[in-house]
């Protein structure tokens, strides 16, 4: 079975070269940006010896250069998605180079599986109740327009996906995580709160925070890709044990480093987004409308979570949140940002 | 009646016209977007409510058949692309640089010409508050006969464009024949024609301009390949008649400011594009230690007067990062709809590019691999 990680470099990634390791896998061709970080692959390249793990350079910008990426390969772990830039670049990073890959994969003429790793982000939650309960039956986005660029951009890959697997019925399986955390990740998701110009703005407040610790999450992926159950499925990838954001907060107060904050309630927030959103139409764009009722009941209005589907199909968490939220804060503390 | 207007190349700079266009309905609405790619020209027409996106340009201008076109595609593309607008009767907004060299350039100019249509370019710094308010000043004889202009152009490599640019070997900015400079330094250059003598011909379009011209690359090259090569920057000394101009361009100096300093007879202005400020270095009348004590404080009000016009242009919502973009396509379209001469003047825009062949003639950008 020869693998391939799109996305290998980041994050997520080292940690799934990791996990499908352990699993076994022994073919596995990581494709990697020229001038991307590579040490985590060495690493486990020497401690796995017996593994093949094919540094693959290359690009996904034209659907020539993903059918070689492909080439000889059963099943593909997209992780690569632009987590940055401008529109134009997160769509042209993540959408333009899913359609090259999905065209590749149909042009191979060979039933290669396809497992993409999507995002909490394509589902349309700001109409629903605080604290609904948000599972993979849970509407996607109706109104990405509306969104961030990156839920847009992460929605309409999603949509391809689909709409490619409709036509072509290759093996597809949907990873939607909530929010990815561990050592080499950042400090805190938006749901806890942003930083603005050096005061913390503590919105997600009692919400639950969907984390996922990065092996957690990588094993996930793993159990999905090996599932044949999962097959033509989306799955929600959160742990147990989940605290509210105000209780990360305080553990990273309390264990990374005191930062000055302050809560704002969601009436107020909402009502700030409404303020925001207007004076931005009313000058014509002048700033940002940063925040905006919608934006806002997206992301700090508050959900319930589910990750039964997920177990259904043999998942099991490897790192307890506590030792997560542990040897993440251990890493942030030691790895100031500079 | 508003001028129906279509959009071709999708990237990043389409979202600035597609935002200031839709500032000035009155003027003209955007009917269609395209893009060689659907999805991109998609996710334009979905964010921006335009109602029709195109992967097929010859379909779009048969369909739309819009009264201006703006080409926001890679410049490689910019000549056939802006040809073929205009031959299905639209005038033709390009993004800078206007073609490749100075032929297709002179081609594309004739081309418009013949066919009756108005072409202009994007040099929209040209028409940002400071810029104009310079220019008046000027009028007004404040600077007197210009005698130098120190024209400086940063450049954050770091910045998306330049993240993206440095993240994709295969970026077309790497296939241009002046690569990074190629696509910038047109904002270096067309704030100073405007003060060096004219005396260009079809035959000789850099008439008696001299230029010397060295670039250089300061980053360590940790890719290699063909972006190691990219030089990151220029330093250009042109004179013409009795006025002379340096213009540099860096990706390394910190702030990446943007700034001319136009060296006159009479008094020297410094005109700020980033803080959209415009200052006099006028000459102290005073004696002794007060010639040498008051001009700084001078200087400081200056400033404080500049803060305060900016602010009230922010009370009236009139201080957007791309104003001289909305001005230049007010001007543009008001030149359309009057049959008025365009805002950029055909000379300045051939002179320009002219000026940029000749540079990356002295400029190869193939040395650091071959090396």
């Amino acid at each position: 079975m020869k693998v391939l990680i799109t996305g290998a470099t980041g994050f997520l990634g080292g940690a799934l070269l990791e996990r499908l390791l352990v699993h076994g896998e022994r073919d596995i061709r990581c494709f990697v940006r020229a001038g991307s970080k590579r040490a985590r692959i060495d690493e486990l390249a020497k401690k796995y010896p017996q593994a093949t793990i094919e540094l693959f350079n290359g690009t996904l910008g034209s659907p020539a250069g993903a059918a070689k990426a492909l080439e000889g390969v059963d099943i593909v772990y997209h992780l690569a998605a632009a987590l940055s830039g401008t529109a134009a670049d997160m769509f042209l990073n993540t959408v333009v180079t899913s359609k090259n890959l999905l065209e590749a994969v149909v042009a191979s003429g060979r039933p290669i599986k396809v497992v993409l790793v999507s995002s909490f982000g394509v589902y349309g939650v700001a109409s629903l109740p605080r604290n609904h309960l948000l599972t993979e039956t849970t509407p996607l986005e109706e109104h990405p327009e509306r969104r961030d660029i990156y839920s847009q951009a992460k929605r309409r890959q999603e949509r391809l996906f689909w709409d490619y697997h409709e036509k072509h019925r290759f093996p597809l399986v949907v990873l939607r995580p909530g929010v990815i955390y561990g050592p080499f990740g950042g400090a805190y998701s938006s749901r806890v709160g942003i930083d603005l110009m050096g005061l913390f703005l503590h919105l997600g407040r009692d919400n639950m925070l969907p984390l996922s610790y990065v092996e957690n999450c990588a094993e996930a992926i793993v159990v999905a890709g090996q599932s044949e159950q999962a097959n033509g499925q989306a799955y929600n990838v959160h742990d147990d044990d989940l605290p509210t954001c105000k209780q990360y907060l305080d553990l990273y107060k309390k264990n990374v480093k005191k930062i000055r904050s302050i809560s704002v309630p969601y009436v107020a927030l909402q009502a700030i987004s409404t303020v925001v959103q207007r004076y931005n139409v009313f000058s014509k764009g002048q700033l940002p409308a940063i925040f905006t009722p919608y934006k806002t009941a997206t992301s700090w209005k508050g959900n319930r979570f589910d990750n039964a589907k997920l177990k259904g199909i043999g998942w099991k968490q490897i790192v307890p949140t506590s030792d997560g939220l542990q040897r993440t804060f251990t890493w942030l503390r030691e790895n100031p940002k500079k | 009646m508003a001028l129906k207007v279509a959009i071709i190349g999708c990237g990043k700079i389409a979202d600035g016209h597609i935002e200031e266009i839709q500032k000035i309905p009155a003027l003209a609405r955007i009917v269609a977007v395209a893009d060689l790619e659907i999805l991109m020209a998609e996710q334009a027409a979905v964010r921006y409510g335009i109602p029709n996106h195109y992967d097929d340009i010859d379909r779009m201008l048969a369909v739309e058949k819009p009264d201006v076109v703006h080409i926001t595609t890679p410049p490689q593309s910019h000549l056939a692309l802006a040809m073929k607008a205009m031959d299905a009767g639209a005038h033709v907004y390009v993004e800078k640089p206007l073609t490749l060299n100075y032929p297709d350039s002179k081609r594309l100019v004739d081309h418009a010409v013949a066919a009756g249509k108005k072409l202009t370019i994007g040099y929209s710094y040209l028409f940002d508050p400071p810029a104009m308010k310079m220019r008046e000043m000027v009028t007004e004889g404040l600077l007197g006969e210009p005698i130098h202009i120190d024209s400086f152009y940063g450049y954050n490599l770091s910045g998306a464009f330049g993240a993206a640019l440095l993240g994709d070997g295969a970026h077309w900015v790497h296939r241009l024949p002046g690569k990074l400079f190629h696509n910038n330094i047109d904002h270096l250059l067309y704030k100073i024609t405007e003060f060096l003598v004219d005396d260009s011909t079809p035959e000789n379009p850099l008439g008696s301009l001299k230029i010397t011209a060295t670039g250089s690359v300061r980053r360590e090259g940790r890719f290699g390949d063909v972006r190691d090569e990219m030089l990151d920057e220029l330093r250009v000394m042109i004179s013409g008649g009795k006025t002379s101009v340096f213009g540099m361009f860096s990706s390394h100096i910190k702030p990446a400011g943007h700034y001319a300093r136009v060296y006159g007879t009479r008094n020297t202005l410094f005109v700020d594009y980033v803080m959209r400020t415009v200052t006099l270095d006028a000459q102290s009348k005073l004696p002794s230690a007060f010639g040498r004590l008051v001009p700084a404080f001078d200087q400081g009000l200056q400033y404080l007067r500049a803060g305060g016009e900016n602010l009230v242009r922010f009370a009236r919502n009139d201080f957007h990062y791309f104003s001289g973009l909305n001005r230049l396509f007010s001007m543009y379209y008001a030149s359309i709809i009057d049959d008025g001469p365009p805002p950029i003047s055909y000379r300045d825009i051939l002179r320009i590019s002219a000026i940029m062949d000749e540079i990356f003639r002295q400029v190869p950008q193939n040395g650091r691999l071959a090396s």
